[in-house]
């Protein structure tokens, strides 16, 4: 029998090594994140209250127009807001989430108010839903205000937000209603981009750097495609092969991000 | 070591198969790759080396489980392309020679799933490569290159296809003794590739094991309709037998020699249906008898046992439209026809209706594609069997030629050839 030894075969043979503590060199990066955060979060809660009104001034075109780009404050910093797992169910669960799917009581948030708005093409019954969504919030902004942000929550944040696209997103099953995907992709993109590029200088492989910025890269020329106005086309116009390169490229970064925390010496 | 052009040396770990089975320590013994794997010989240490001209996984022995997965590739270039190869040549090295799974630092997500523990087991396990139609008709730099006859799935008369679960670039058919095994190099290759492969649909399924018979014969395994299938496989061990039907020569660009044909079909069976049918129908419907797999002729032969269809002119014993007479009528013409099965059985749960969802993983190899496993199915549209299977998915892909050990890489031929 011949047994090739490991290094012969195995490419991917690393020896254990030792990733050095950034914990203090951390400071700063997670500071200026918290930042971008908090801004994100206070864009977040003013749209809202422009997204609310509209819902309840009865204006479905309004509402229409607001509801992507007010998302895009949200799922930008998704890694944070996930952190309080009551406010994200309240906030962005889907019908599958619920027995009775979009039939069910219990269904709350911006995708019931989606659901009202772009398969019953009107804001009636939302009223209660959208003076919930405004208070979750603002709930959210007061939380974020008072959290200390765990380094590796926000490092990890990184490879969070790649996973979740990968998972349940790049099928388009997110915003199933208004077909706005894209809009969410870019902001889950953006929010990701944004810690990467909080910890470069930390980051001494520059192998991985080039990667990382070659599947960012990738993702910029295949969503620009689809740009429109401010934002971009419905998920329906995403072409099969352009799915699948923003889903190898998705794939490709939540592997690649996913050893972030490790080169930062986090555990 | 150099391994013969066709046969390709399987390297057991323990005890050879022989003293188990008496049956296969004859010399001349008629090897068939749908033979069903015998209790007690399954070897977690068997290596079966996957260099050689050919891809291991066509001609050698179908372990229990196996599965199918298809994929998108991601390769704008030569330079891409050549770049997945030889990745998915280093993964597909290690899992089928295994061996313990790198160590990094516990603050990393760990290098392997761990499903198999800290050291994999070869598991006579084998990972065969075949390219789609698709990868093809999308990249002008591989004009000209396409194997002659490789086409894209096209509906037969009583196929349903769905969509989700047909075609791709690339196909990977993993086999091993053990599920486990099976699922374990396809998270492997998922996670190594992210950014080449994106995984389209997968099937898993499985072959009965069996136990050894006293008399050292060799039983093809059952289907999940209870017949025995591949009975009448060509002889795997039989090496002109095999340069003739299964790996494809003339016609092809020179690049592709050493490869073949897969065919993979995911053909639903209806087994409800199918279970509430008389036996003799069953029977009459398949032209072998279900408990021996001997055709109707010979009803107390073997399944080895060949069909006399010149004595049976009008399909007396043997309807004409019986499934084992329309698929190898074995006229001289029919030769020209004939191809090696080795499929697996699948069990999905439920459908919606609340019947079983279950039936054929149908993987099969030959030279032509279309002289073989189109043909022949086209002689089997409107068979009364149809009643009772729905093929739902599946598409043809064209196995690359194999690889040499040190430095070679699946696919080279190819990229040398751009």
């Amino acid at each position: 029998m011949r047994i090739l030894t490991l290094a012969a075969i195995c490419g991917m043979l690393a020896t254990p090594a030792a990733f050095a503590d950034t914990t203090l060199d951390l400071v700063g990066p997670i500071s200026d994140y918290k930042l971008y955060v908090s801004d994100k979060t206070d864009d977040l809660v003013g749209a809202t209250e422009e997204f609310v009104a509209a819902v309840k001034g009865g204006d479905v075109e309004k509402a229409k127009e607001l509801f992507a780009p007010t998302r895009q404050h949200y799922e930008a910093i998704e890694p944070i807001a996930e952190l309080f797992s009551d406010l994200d169910v309240s906030i962005d669960s889907r019908a599958d989430d619920y027995e009775q799917a979009e039939a069910d009581p219990a269904f709350p948030g911006f995708h019931r108010i989606e659901y009202g708005l772009w398969e019953q093409n009107s804001t009636e019954g939302l009223e209660p839903v959208a003076d919930k969504l405004l208070a979750d919030v603002k709930e959210l902004q007061g939380r974020i205000e008072g959290l200390t942000f765990p380094p590796e929550v926000v490092v990890g944040g990184a490879a969070a937000l790649m996973d979740e696209v990968a998972a349940t997103k790049i099928s388009g099953e997110e915003d199933r209603y208004s077909h706005t995907d894209l809009w969410d992709f870019r902001a889950n993109f953006d929010g990701a981009r944004k810690i990467v590029e909080l910890v470069r200088p930390l980051v001494t492989d520059e192998a991985f750097l080039t990667k990382v910025d070659g599947n960012f890269a990738t993702i910029d020329t295949t969503l620009d495609k689809y740009k429109e106005g401010d934002g971009y086309v419905t998920y329906d116009k995403l072409t099969e092969d352009d799915r699948v390169a923003l889903s190898a490229a998705v794939n490709a970064l939540a592997e690649d991000l996913s050893t972030l925390r490790a080169q930062l010496g986090l555990g | 070591m150099t391994d013969r052009p066709t046969r390709r040396h399987v390297l057991t770990g323990a005890a050879a198969l022989a003293g188990i089975v008496p049956g296969l320590a004859m010399a001349q013994q008629a090897q068939n790759v749908a033979a069903a794997p015998v209790e007690g010989t399954e070897d977690r240490g068997q290596i079966i080396s996957p260099y050689g001209a050919h891809q291991a996984g066509i001609t050698t022995p179908r372990p229990a489980h196996g599965m199918v997965a298809s994929f998108h590739v991601i390769a704008a270039d030569p330079a891409a392309l050549e770049d997945l190869f030889r990745r998915l040549t280093d993964r597909i090295v290690f899992l089928t020679h295994g061996g313990p799974v790198p160590e990094l630092d516990p603050k990393l997500p760990p290098a392997d799933s761990g499903i198999l523990g800290p050291v994999l087991r070869p598991d006579a396990s084998t990972i065969t490569v075949g390219l789609g139609n698709s990868l093809f008709e999308g990249r002008d730099w591989l004009a000209g290159l396409k194997p002659a006859t490789l086409s894209r799935m096209t509906k037969f008369r009583n196929d349903a296809l769905v969509a989700d679960i047909c075609h791709g670039d690339l196909a990977i058919q993993f086999c091993a003794n053990s599920q486990d095994t099976v699922v374990h190099a396809l998270r492997d290759i998922v996670k190594s590739l992210p950014d080449r492969l994106v995984l389209r649909w997968a099937q898993v399924g499985n072959v009965p094991v069996i136990p050894p018979r006293p008399d050292g014969q060799v039983e093809s395994a059952r289907n999940l309709l209870g017949f025995r299938d591949g009975s009448a496989n060509p002889d795997s061990g039989d090496v002109p037998l095999m340069d003739r039907i299964v790996w494809a020569d003339a016609g092809e660009p020179t690049w592709a020699s050493g490869g073949s044909y897969m065919a993979v079909r995911i053909i639903r069976n209806l087994v409800e249906r199918w279970d509430r049918t008389p036996l003799s129908e069953q029977e009459a419907i398949f032209g072998r008898t279900k408990a021996s797999g001997a055709p109707l002729d010979r009803r107390a032969g073997t399944e080895t046992d060949v069909p006399d269809y010149t004595a049976d002119p009008e399909g007396a014993v043997l309807a004409m439209d019986s499934h084992i007479r329309l698929a190898n009528p074995r006229t001289p013409d029919s030769d020209r026809n004939l191809m090696l099965r080795r499929p697996f059985n699948y069990v999905n749960g439920v459908q919606k209706n609340g019947q079983l969802d279950q039936g054929l993983l149908f993987i099969a190899f030959q030279s032509d594609l279309e002289r073989a496993f189109i043909a022949v199915q086209h002689r089997l549209d409107g068979e009364p069997l149809e009643e009772y299977i729905k093929p739902v998915g599946g598409g043809y892909f064209y196995a690359l030629p194999g690889f040499s050990e040190g430095g070679d890489y699946l696919g080279r031929t190819l990229i040398e050839a751009i």
